[in-house]
């Protein structure tokens, strides 16, 4: 059986292409070390020295020309300086940026083929959350025992900063970049995403940025954690203006990903294909992608803000200076928590998705999932002060701002209303996606009920600030979302390689996971309600045993995932073979061939009913 | 999931750049696309007039449009008498620095609209009398109307006066708020002129080329919608700058 990276091996090389046949990730680090270094040259030799933010503006010129010849260097500006002349696309030049007859090394080229966008999606995730978990273990190791050495003090902040910046780009994009480009189009009966070339740029922007955020940690000096809260930003060093122009590209590339989204399900979907009939995960990514396109306008607004602010000496954060921190807390937040749900919405979908296949019912009222996603997205917009109540922001709306936060449970318990629905009184399939499933159904109880407790203001003037928020935050993102991803990935993987995920390794790894993240975050509840800050490097001698705890469950939560690298990596090419459909489904992605060829369909498809209806073929082979 | 595979064959794809799908199909993706964009924007725009207003409403220590210290010079003219020369400077002044010019926000709006109405009407020709060579002609007028907006938007920017504060030991070249508030919203403006004039050029050179032409008009359309909302974004901004400013 061939696999997905096989695939295009047959086809012979188009003859098109023009200058993409000589770009690729390669060439784009070089182009990016090449400008950034052109850049800081003439900002080094031409900006004003004596200025007080000189080293900014020079770091920030910097960061710019990473960017330029990242992108130059990866062939971005070349379709648009195409259509400025006139000269567009032939056949034969879209065929050769869909990768066909190029093999493994269209995976690092500027490739439009939404499978290969996806696949490079999952490569990404797993380097962003490498990367984050690495700095997660020396956080962890740092707070073994109290008044520990382990790293200095100003690197331990920069960590905490990092580590979380990290993982919420690792999340935003780990269900949706993967599934939302490899599956969802399939899904729609579409033969790409509208916009493919879009597409690709989506994908080489996160990693332009995810270069220049793993940067901020060799300039270091970030002290004020992944919100980068100011006043205290204005006064860090240049890691700061690294770290704000990472988010700037980043939500470019999210921006430019939502939009091809939105257009790929609602323009690109065959015939037959209406939205009562859309499988639930095409709901989840749809939704998620319009609240991205609501929410990261602010953020790439206050990170640039932060910029100005230390490059040009504006003050719109700068309280001596007419600014206010509160307006970038505003701003900050008012993005901040929609992208909770960003992250979130694509992971319950695919749970949705996956409870339905493994228990061989429709999905448990399918209109309740929509509108308890699309009311989510709705509140998750109103509710952003409920991160500035001890701030002394606005007291008279803290009543609004705890009802409306409160009212979340209402859509969130409809998701489990929707899930237990699905499974009841199935035909349970106990594979891996099933187990990571019932792990995440766990997790999230935990999640959500911490979370009415910090809605609530009374409490909140208690437990802010402390390492119960944290606790709660990564049952959420730990417990919640990277338990529905590993989910998705099992469920999906077979699609991409022709294999299963190794059955066993993945077991393991959701034991030593589940387990890890009780021991991890049940001790890092314990730790807050007793007081401990977060974000400390230290702490006082009460939050001793609860702090070691922490840290052995961290050290087996990364053993799991270890393990289940480990399984990725041997399965793809070595796994059990799955076939085109291993899990009996009936939607659209199983329909067509492992691998997937290039656009497709041979035919497209018209959908006579939903997905969902598995009548007579209860009976698994 | 039931299919009927005696659907009609379709045998092009998404990856022929729209040579086989019929144009309207992929004008109808395009055109939602570009109004997705164009959503984004809106809510970039909303963010930049609640930092203005916010900025305002709370004039954090009277210091909207007046701040303490000296201008008009560069940083270096005041970082050298104080720390090169080891000499002294008189004692700092409270400098109310005023509004912005409202005749050049409202020049740039009004070239901005202008533009935009060119880029419509050679539109509407070209739909009507299928002539390509009045629409690059009408095109290469919108972008020299928007590059003479570009000119003017940077001299605005270089208007915006900054002030040299010295308290302590620290030096520092600062804005007021409202300044810094301007200094956002007309980068932003500028930022989208240039855009602008990007696909200005480009309109004008495929509809020499024939890329654009009496049947192929969707791009022109599509570029059409962006541009009018650049216009109308601008005399919101201008509207909202130049009608509340200063605080009594
Ligand atoms: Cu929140």
């Amino acid at each position: 059986m061939t696999t997905t990276l096989e695939q295009a091996k047959t086809a012979a090389i188009p003859q098109g292409g023009g200058l993409h046949r000589r770009l690729n990730m390669a060439t784009a680090m070089i182009g990016g070390i090449v400008f950034a270094s052109l850049f800081w040259y003439l900002a080094h030799h031409f900006l004003d020295a004596t200025s007080r933010t000189y080293s900014d503006e020079v770091a920030g010129s910097l960061t710019i020309g990473w960017i330029v010849g990242f992108w130059l260097g990866i062939g971005a500006f070349v379709a648009p300086l195409r259509w400025l002349i006139g000269r567009d696309n032939t056949r034969a030049d879209d065929l050769y940026l869909a990768g066909q007859g190029q093999g493994t090394s269209r995976y690092w080229k500027f490739t439009t083929d939404h499978k290969v966008v996806g696949v490079q999606y999952i490569i990404m995730t797993m380097v962003l959350l490498g990367a984050g978990g690495i700095l997660a273990m020396a956080i962890r190791t740092e707070l073994i025992v109290p008044g520990n050495h382990f790293v200095n003090q100003q690197v331990y902040n920069g960590f905490i900063a990092v580590h979380g910046m990290l993982m919420i780009l690792a999340l935003i994009v780990a269900v949706a970049g993967p599934w939302g480009n490899f599956v969802v189009p399939i899904m729609c009966g579409a033969r790409d995403m509208a916009f493919p070339r879009l597409n690709a740029l989506s994908l080489w922007t996160l990693v332009g940025a995810a270069g220049l955020l793993l940067t901020t940690l060799a300039v270091g000096s970030l002290t004020m954690g992944w919100v980068v809260l100011e006043p205290i930003a204005d006064q860090a060093g240049v890691g700061m203006d690294f770290f704000a122009m990472a988010i700037i590209v980043f939500t470019v590339s999210t921006t430019v990903a939502g939009v091809n989204t939105i257009c790929t399900i609602l323009t690109m979907r065959t015939k037959g294909m209406t939205l009562a009939r859309l499988p639930i995960f095409v709901w989840g990514a749809i939704i998620a992608a319009a609240l991205g396109l609501y929410a990261f306008p602010y953020f790439s607004l206050v990170e640039a803000q932060t910029l100005m602010d230390r490059t040009f000496s504006t003050s719109f954060f700068v309280a001596n200076a007419g600014g206010t921190g509160w307006l970038q807390a505003n701003l900050f937040w008012l993005m901040g928590h929609p992208e909770v749900y960003v992250i979130l919405l694509p992971a319950v979908a695919a749970l949705f998705e996956i409870a339905a296949v493994m228990s061989r019912k429709p999905v448990f009222s399918y209109r309740s999932a929509v509108a308890g996603m699309t009311g989510l997205a709705g509140l998750s917009i109103l509710v952003w002060a409920h991160h500035m109540f001890t701030t002394g922001w606005a007291p008279t709306l803290g009543g609004p701002f705890m009802l409306t936060t409160e009212l979340i449970s209402i859509p969130t318990g409809l998701f489990f209303l929707v899930l237990i629905g699905t499974l009841w009184r199935g035909n349970i399939w106990m594979k891996l996606p099933t187990i990571w499933m019932f792990g995440f159904i766990a997790n999230f109880i935990i999640a959500g009920v911490t979370g009415i407790y910090l809605s609530d203001i009374p409490l909140d003037d208690q437990l802010h600030g402390t390492m119960f928020v944290t606790a709660h935050f990564h049952y959420v993102f730990v417990g919640s979302v990277l338990f529905g991803a590993v989910s998705a990935l099992a469920f999906w993987y077979p699609k991409v390689t022709g294999r299963f995920l190794n059955e066993f390794m993945g077991r393991i790894s959701f034991w030593l996971t589940f387990i890890g993240v009780q021991v991890t975050f049940l001790a890092m509840f314990a730790s807050g309600l007793r007081g401990m800050p977060r974000r400390y490097s230290s702490y006082a001698f009460i939050f001793e045993h609860t702090n070691l705890m922490t840290t052995i469950g961290a050290y087996i939560i990364m053993a799991g995932m270890l393990v289940l690298l480990g399984a990725v990596i041997t399965s793809w090419n070595k796994g059990e073979p799955a076939g085109p459909n291993p899990w009996h489904a009936n939607s659209l992605e199983w329909m067509v061939p492992t691998p997937v060829p290039l656009e497709n369909f041979e035919v497209l498809p018209v959908i006579t009913e939903d997905p969902y209806n598995y009548g007579e073929e209860l009976v698994r082979s | 999931m039931s299919i009927d595979t005696h659907s009609e064959l379709d045998a092009h794809g998404a990856h022929d750049g729209g040579h086989h799908e019929p144009p309207e199909v992929v004008d109808g993706r395009q055109r939602m696309g570009v109004w997705l964009f164009i959503g984004g924007d809106m809510i970039g725009l909303g963010a930049l007039l609640f930092t203005y207003l916010y900025l305002r409403g709370v004039n954090s220590g009277g210091h909207w449009m007046s701040m303490w210290g000296y201008t008009g010079h560069p940083y270096s003219y005041y970082y050298n008498i104080l720390d090169v020369k080891g000499g002294s400077i008189p004692n700092p002044k409270l400098i109310h620095v005023g509004t912005l010019s409202a005749g050049l926000n409202w020049l740039v709006t009004v070239l901005t609209v202008v533009s935009a109405g060119i880029i419509w009407a050679a539109e509407r020709g070209l739909r009507a009398t299928k002539n390509a060579k009045s629409y690059s002609t009408l095109a290469a007028a919108s972008t020299v109307v928007t590059v003479v907006a570009i000119v003017f938007t940077v001299i605005q920017l270089r208007h915006i006066p900054q002030i040299f504060s010295a308290h302590n030991d620290s030096l520092t070249m600062a804005y007021t708020a409202y300044d810094s508030a301007m200094m956002a919203i007309v980068g932003s403006t500028l930022i989208h002129l240039i855009v602008l004039a990007f696909l200005g050029l480009g309109l004008t050179i495929r509809s020499a080329r024939g890329a654009i032409n009496g049947t192929k008009w969707y791009q022109a359309r599509l570029v059409r919608f962006f541009w009018v909302w650049v216009a109308v974004a601008s005399v919101i901004i201008s509207a909202v700058t130049t009608t509340i400013n200063t605080i009594h």
